[in-house]
């Protein structure tokens, strides 16, 4: 009986853990580009700005870290992008709110260190993309990765 | 149970658990990392084609000549080409005076405040209508909702008039007409 408790013990500590989870829920959408126009996206668009969401143990601290392209591809052309310091926010409210988030104006180009809420945490990304004057037609596309981890605190 | 018994099964719950502990552990991820996507279309670009040149053909000394936006076979004529139904935004640059090749004489040109034609339905100068676009405004100051017409073209008409002086000297006499355009992103 007493090893029974003690497996139970295990059990219920590797429960406890719960991996982390992130789910894209929109992509970076800039949508149709003018030629020598720049097309800002901002962090509140809902549905044109990113959104990831991250599921895991409420409470737990966890570290997010994005790898964010310089360029975008297309047909062997290439359109910059630019992403600033302010164009990411964060809300670990159960109902997150994309307009008003509860952390705004963060880095992303920055190691973000925050707690997850009750139901997680949503992030948004916003970026600019900066097509030449003579830019070609056609579509163009970039990767983002976004990697969490659990500090430990 | 003797000890041996007990030290058995001892062993066999430990093993159980560090089954249960290392299939469970595996489930928890140090991390996780997603990918997402940045997506755009670039729309056509602009070109500008002089597609014909203000022609005023043979004038005399001294008499002014005209030439209207509606002529086909003489009225300036540009073709801008882009994306169907943008906005865009032109500027033209009118000569003040035409001149001789060698510049040793000049001729007075001059534009008036109807002397544009903008047409977004890719007729021609003689036969745009109103409904195509703006009739007659002024090429100094071109309408702000100017747009490239849905089938990715819109024209531009210029009409003008030259002063030739009683001792203009004759020849050939010519001045260039800058057309600049630019998408406005609406």
């Amino acid at each position: 009986m007493k090893y029974l408790v003690v497996i139970s013990a295990f059990l219920l500590l590797a429960a406890s853990c719960p991996a982390q989870t992130i789910t894209l829920n929109n992509d970076l959408i800039f949508g149709n580009v003018f030629p020598g126009i720049p097309m800002t996206i901002t962090k509140y668009s809902v549905g044109s700005a990113a959104e990831f969401h991250v599921a895991g143990t409420s409470g737990a601290e966890i570290s997010i870290q994005f790898a964010l392209p310089t360029y975008m591809h297309g047909s062997g052309f290439n359109i910059e992008m630019i992403f600033f310091e302010t164009d990411c926010s964060i809300d670990t409210l159960a109902s997150p709110s994309q307009t008003s988030p509860l952390f705004d104006n963060l880095n992303p180009w920055t190691t973000l260190v925050y707690r997850l809420g009750s139901a997680g945490l949503t992030l948004w990304l916003g970026g600019t993309a900066i097509p030449k004057v003579v830019q070609p037609p056609g579509s163009y596309t970039a990767t983002i990765v976004l990697t969490v981890a659990y500090t430990g605190a | 149970m003797n000890k041996r018994g007990v030290g058995r099964k001892f062993a066999a719950v430990v093993v159980v658990a560090i089954i249960c502990f290392s299939l469970s552990v595996t489930s928890v991820r140090a991390q996780d990392v997603a990918t997402g996507t940045a997506t755009a279309t670039v729309l056509a670009a602009l070109s500008v084609i002089a597609a014909q040149n203000l022609i005023f053909g043979n004038i005399y000394q001294g008499v002014a000549a005209t030439v209207a936006n509606n002529i086909d076979a003489s009225s300036g004529i540009f073709n801008i080409l882009g994306q169907g139904s943008a906005g865009i935004s032109i500027s033209i640059v009118l000569p003040q005076f035409i001149a001789l090749a060698n510049g040793s004489d000049r001729m007075t040109i001059g534009f008036s405040s109807t002397d544009a034609t903008v047409d977004s339905n890719n007729t021609t100068p003689a036969t745009v209508v109103a409904g195509d676009g703006w009739i007659n405004t002024n090429p100094n100051n071109l309408p702000a909702g100017t747009v490239i017409g849905a089938a990715g073209q819109t024209n531009i008409y210029l009409g003008g008039r030259v002063y030739p002086s009683v001792d203009q000297t004759a020849g050939a006499y010519s001045g260039d007409i800058i057309l600049t355009v630019a998408y406005n992103g609406t």
